[in-house]
């Protein structure tokens, strides 16, 4: 399993959470460490496929210069 | 801003005084059909979202829906759309569903204008909040049935919470205490990021924390009473204190307490997540469908660690949708939006009737106006642009006459229709615009536009039929005024 949003490999992706329902397991959500994703493997495939997203809606981690700050950090030796 | 008592009609007051909380609401709004619990199981994609935009069509009577059947979440609630449809707004300020727009901005006006707090104080270990506490292993997916809003958010946010957070270099000044909604995306078990617009407050005191390199801690507060959701969105001044605000516009205590990070929360607040900035890091935070109905990017995020969590027994998680209009975040904010730029007018303007902001906070507003001469409407146009809201949002404005009730549009496009002509239109150009406007060439700046749908009036008569005084002129006077010049050479060289 790769990231939904950049395709990173499963070593970047971390399970947060499984959905149980007495007991049986009904849904299980993920996070890529990369981009910062996050899916539940039970949504339909236009959030879940990166095959179905349009560019702008994938990411690229390896280029994070391409994306904003939002509010530049002060210091720059804590950022990302 | 002058203290007034505000007086609320028995109908407000009996409805202020049994509301302490999200729970009294939703009984309230249940009694009137306006919230209903969804039979079904639904799962937490995409049948949510489907359920939610079905309800907001319905932007006068849609009612908020609870979901206590989510797969995967047993004994979890969610709540959505408790502020939208007007019908809510107006069982909120005592008035009956289906009252009309016009009739609840008045209302609404009429409270504005006073900021004495009344504040009734909790003592922690009598907080309702506090029933639960959690301070080791943190797991906010444990503790929320979050799930993502529209299909392509970039994660699952909390997008109606109230953040409190006070000025870190000024942290015991309960007026600097700043309440406001900020877009919330889970980013781990215990971690978040926030997103806030860089000229407001919370994006100050992130900018102060790190150039001092001191802690800037905030407390999230979820399921509140639903005056603070309506009202923790409304421009007040930097040393204004939201929860004056809200207690004053529902005339009602607004009862806090503490946080176990040391900041004023609402006692009766379904949850409440205390966090810290993570100073100077960021994370990759977006896109989320947002209120122009589009998505924002991916952007560089300021990070917090979640240090604790207060909840009541069985919380209830109330979420928002928000996307392409009308949503409840229109319904939220329209109204308090709308009051604020009608006060400030009026300062200057009596003449103003009314203020319609409802759309897109803002982007698009209708003015009435009683008009006193030809072109009178644009200079109040021009006044609206230079309110704090008007400056960022006022896009396109519509300026029509005292007997047009801005908030119906039938009767708007009458006045577009009989009383526009091209040449009454006025286009701004390189304004300052808020970023989020997807129309904009860049992002920041745009133009404004004005369309002045008033009546037509003749120039103002006054200073018309001046009766001039005839100085006397000719050559006699040029011959008097070369003399004048000679003798003062003379004296000059004396």
């Amino acid at each position: 399993m790769n990231c939904p949003r950049c395709q990173s490999a499963e070593e970047h992706l971390r399970t947060e959470c499984e959905g149980r329902e007495g007991g049986e397991l009904v849904w299980t959500v993920f996070y890529c460490r990369r981009c910062s994703f996050t899916w539940r493997d039970s949504e339909p495939a236009e959030s879940i496929d990166y095959g179905l997203r349009e560019d702008w809606f994938r990411a690229d981690p390896d280029h994070p210069e391409k994306y904003e700050q939002n509010i530049p950090p002060a210091k720059t030796d804590g950022a990302d | 801003m002058d203290m007034e008592t505000v007086t609320l009609s028995p109908e407000a007051r009996a409805v202020a005084g049994r509301i302490h909380n999200i729970r009294d609401y939703l009984d309230l709004l249940a009694e009137h059909g306006q919230c209903i619990t969804w039979p079904d199981t639904v799962m937490p994609e995409p049948d949510i979202r489907k359920v939610v935009v079905a309800a907001g069509r319905d932007a006068m009577t849609g009612p908020a829906i609870v979901f206590d059947k989510i797969r995967g979440y047993p004994g979890k609630r969610l709540v959505v759309g408790v502020h939208g449809s007007f019908s809510n707004i107006a069982l909120l300020l005592g008035k009956p569903k289906g009252t009309s727009i016009k009739e609840l901005f008045y209302e609404l006006a009429g409270r504005w204008g006073s900021d004495t707090p009344l504040i009734n104080r909790v003592e922690p270990e009598h907080a309702p909040v506090h029933e639960n506490r959690v301070e080791a292993g943190i797991n906010l997916y444990d503790l929320l049935p979050l799930y993502r809003i529209n299909a392509l958010d970039g994660g699952f946010y909390i997008a109606k919470a109230n953040i409190v957070s006070r000025d870190p270099r000024d942290p015991d000044n309960f007026a600097k205490q700043n309440v406001g909604i900020y877009r919330i995306q889970v980013q781990g078990p215990d971690r978040f990021t926030l997103l806030s617009v860089p000229s407001h407050d919370m994006a100050q005191q992130i900018l102060m924390a790190e150039q001092d390199d001191v802690p800037l801690k905030v407390a999230v507060m979820l399921g509140n009473h639903p005056a603070m959701a309506m009202f923790a969105a409304t421009p007040v001044n930097y040393d204004e204190s939201e929860f004056a605000y809200a207690s004053q516009m529902m005339g009602s205590p607004i009862e806090l307490t503490r946080s176990g990070n040391g900041m004023d929360v609402l006692a009766g607040a379904e949850m409440v997540i205390e966090a810290e900035l993570l100073n100077n890091q960021r994370c990759l935070e977006g896109p989320f469908g947002e209120f122009p109905g589009s998505y924002s990017g991916i952007r560089h995020v300021p990070l917090f660690r979640v240090t604790a969590v207060s909840h009541r027994t069985d919380p209830i998680f109330e979420s928002i949708y928000i996307g392409k209009g009308w949503t409840e975040h229109d319904t939220l904010i329209g109204l308090n939006t709308s009051a604020p730029i009608y006060a400030q007018l009026k300062e200057n303007f009596p003449e103003v009737v009314a203020v319609n902001a409802l759309y897109q906070h803002g982007l698009t507003g209708i003015i009435s106006v009683k008009n006193r001469f030809a072109g009178f409407a644009k200079s109040v146009a021009m006044r609206a642009l230079g309110t704090p809201h008007g400056l960022m949002y006022l896009k396109n404005l519509i300026m029509v006459d005292d007997d047009v009730d801005p908030f119906d549009l039938n009767q708007v496009m009458w006045a577009l229709s009989t009383r526009t002509r091209a040449s009454d239109i006025i286009v701004i150009p390189n304004m300052p615009l808020v970023l989020i406007d997807p129309a904009a060439e860049i992002p920041g700046k745009g133009h404004r536009l004005v369309i002045d749908a008033t009546s037509f009036m003749p120039p103002d008569p006054i200073g018309g039929d001046a009766k001039l005084v005839a100085p006397p002129t000719g050559s006699e006077i040029d011959d008097l005024a070369k003399y004048i010049l000679r003798l003062q050479k003379e004296a000059e060289n004396r």
